[in-house]
């Protein structure tokens, strides 16, 4: 990094001297969001970088505005970013030297990139929907977004900090977003996709829960295999590098969905690893399975998909929010750490992502948590990964971006 | 920025000319493998293409990049021409344009190769080890490391021996 750096990045810099400051540096932008000057807007090129409004979440400031989808370290991490209001205090993107850069107050901190666009962004489906509007990209991920709506709202059960319900009122709208996909034009624009030399390494798939079926979620079970069915006739090997983002399904369900389809991990967000703050962050998992069913069905797919091939994320701050969260970062760390290595020994990874608070959601008025509490959570979530020997490779830099303790994984030899 | 003679840009470019890059582990351990598809390029800077993402190499560059640790590539070219450049890796690509060119360059060389990173290597001193080269340098400044029996009035020898 060059120059002087911002007085707090600098003092957390020189604590954690095992800790890459470019990842420093990326958790700190993801806590307090960016904002893109005039001129930073103005380098960005609809044919050659991604631009937002394809994801299923919404940005800290509440638009939906031609913006680079996300940015890129010169290390390959991805800084998945939230464009944040002026007077929150966000790291500003503006042009050094004709090149975008991160500054905060004045100082120029690093040379980023614009998450380049993949080809098929530019193409149609046969219906007339933007490709990118079916299947979204990271740098080396596809996206599917296959719901865009999560039926916990229906007796406004949601999670305390989620705007997917938001977004899709405005993305339908304002984007031609369908908020259901086909399958089979899914299938027809990741076969699109797969067409680019070396640019995609992994189909990842989330949608909102779908509570409905003979057994709950089976709904939700039956749609993904559905889509990865079609997903599947793309690719000549049986498994192909895959996630989901999923509810906590069963033990069958989970069966099921192995051996239909490709898929070769999973994911179940348990958001926040207290069962007291569970239930009340997060009431429709809580309603639907429970905390401690969450993590049992965690635990279970491990026995499908394997060790190294189930994780779970959170939400890391909203375990400090209001009025129930703890009030120490240290208890908070401790009690997260615990929990988390409940789940490590049994095979079950924990990542997180930096909370961001969304206008227009039950927490959206609280603040995210410190820069000092994030690396520390980082360090622990990586410990666990080493001590237990947990591989993390389809939830990795590469293929999220989005975990600072994932990012620090990079390291190791498995 | 630094003067890089044609002679080693030459060599570089050069994929039959044996290049290994050497790097340090997490024990401060050095590390030496070839690198077959390190270039030059325009830009003047190394470009070491890393087919495997958990190779030691590849996590190796990734350490020197994160914590500002430097890497060396020796160059040995066929008429003995030695070269070491020491570095800094100052990018990693995994994705766009430049990532691209280089999937599709060894993909070219090599049959269903993958590519985990284009590394993009800064230099920032280069050491000649050719050894003609090198050996009248030394025997000039170190005249009393020479020994005796090379200087005897009966050998004879077409080399420069002491100026």
């Amino acid at each position: 990094m060059t120059q002087k750096l911002q007085t707090n990045l600098d003092q957390i810099v020189a604590r954690y001297p095992d800790v890459p400051p470019l990842i420093i540096l990326k958790t700190d932008v993801q806590r307090r969001g960016v904002f893109y000057s005039k001129a930073a807007l103005e380098l960005l090129d609809e044919a050659a970088h991604q631009t937002t409004g394809t994801h299923i979440f919404g940005a800290r400031d509440g638009m939906i505005a031609l913006r680079p989808e996300s940015l890129l370290l010169r290390d390959g991490t991805s800084i998945i970013t939230t464009p944040t209001p002026l007077d929150e205090n966000p790291y500003l993107v503006d042009v050094k030297d004709g090149s975008p850069w991160l500054f905060d107050d004045g100082v120029a901190l690093e040379a980023v990139d614009y998450w380049p666009a993949p080809d098929f962004y530019a193409k149609s489906s046969s219906s007339g929907v933007p490709m990118k509007n079916i299947v979204s990209a990271r740098p080396q991920r596809l996206n599917i977004f296959p719901y865009r709506y999560c039926t916990f709202w229906n007796n406004n059960k949601g999670c305390s900090f989620c705007d997917i319900v938001s977004q899709l009122k405005k993305g339908g709208k304002e984007l031609n977003i369908p908020a259901k996909l086909d399958p089979h034009e899914v299938g027809v624009v990741v076969g699109e996709a797969l067409k680019e030399p070396g640019r995609f390494s992994a189909v990842f798939l989330t949608s909102g829960s779908i509570f409905s079926g003979a057994e709950p979620f089976d709904d939700e079970v039956e749609y993904y295999i559905e889509i990865l069915k079609e997903v599947g006739k793309q690719f000549r090997t049986k498994k192909f590098p895959s996630q989901i983002i999923g509810t906590a399904f069963t033990k069958k369900q989970l069966q099921h969905l192995y051996d239909e389809t490709g898929l070769m991990s999973y994911t179940a967000d348990i958001e926040v690893l207290n069962e007291g703050l569970f239930d009340r962050l997060c009431p429709g998992k809580s309603e639907w399975i429970g905390y401690q069913g969450w993590k049992k069905r965690l635990v279970d797919a491990v026995d499908v998909f394997g060790p190294g091939r189930v994780n779970t994320g959170l939400v890391a701050g909203i375990e400090l929010t209001s009025p129930h969260g703890f009030i120490s970062e240290d208890e908070a760390l401790q009690h997260t750490l615990s929990e988390a290595e409940d789940l490590a020994r049994q095979g079950v990874s924990t990542v997180f992502i930096v909370w961001s608070p969304r206008p227009h959601t039950p927490l959206g008025n609280q603040k995210n948590a410190s820069l000092d509490y994030y690396i520390r959570l980082a360090r622990g979530l990586h410990a666990l990964r080493v001590k237990y020997r947990l591989p993390i490779g389809y939830d990795d830099y590469r293929h999220c971006g989005n975990h600072p303790d994932s990012d620090l994984s990079r390291l190791l030899p498995y | 920025m630094l003067q890089v003679s044609e002679e080693l840009i030459d060599l570089i470019q050069n994929r039959a000319v044996v290049k290994v890059i050497a790097t340090l582990d997490e024990r401060g351990e050095p590390y030496a493998v070839p690198a077959p598809f390190l270039q030059w390029s325009e830009r003047g800077e190394l470009v070491h293409l890393e087919p495997l993402e958990k190779s030691a190499t590849n996590r190796n560059l990734l350490r020197s990049l994160w914590f500002g640790r430097t890497v060396s590539v020796t160059v040995y070219g066929p008429l003995g021409e030695s070269f070491v450049i020491s570095g800094h890796p100052i990018k990693a690509h995994i994705c766009g344009p430049l990532f691209r060119h280089y999937y599709q360059q060894l993909r070219s060389i090599i049959h269903d190769a993958d590519l985990s990173t284009a590394w993009i290597i800064k230099p920032i001193s280069i050491t000649d080890e050719t050894y003609s080269r090198v050996k009248i340098k030394e025997e000039d400044e170190f005249p009393f490391s020479v020994h005796l029996d090379r200087l005897r009035a009966d050998h004879y020898t077409t080399e420069r021996i002491l100026s």
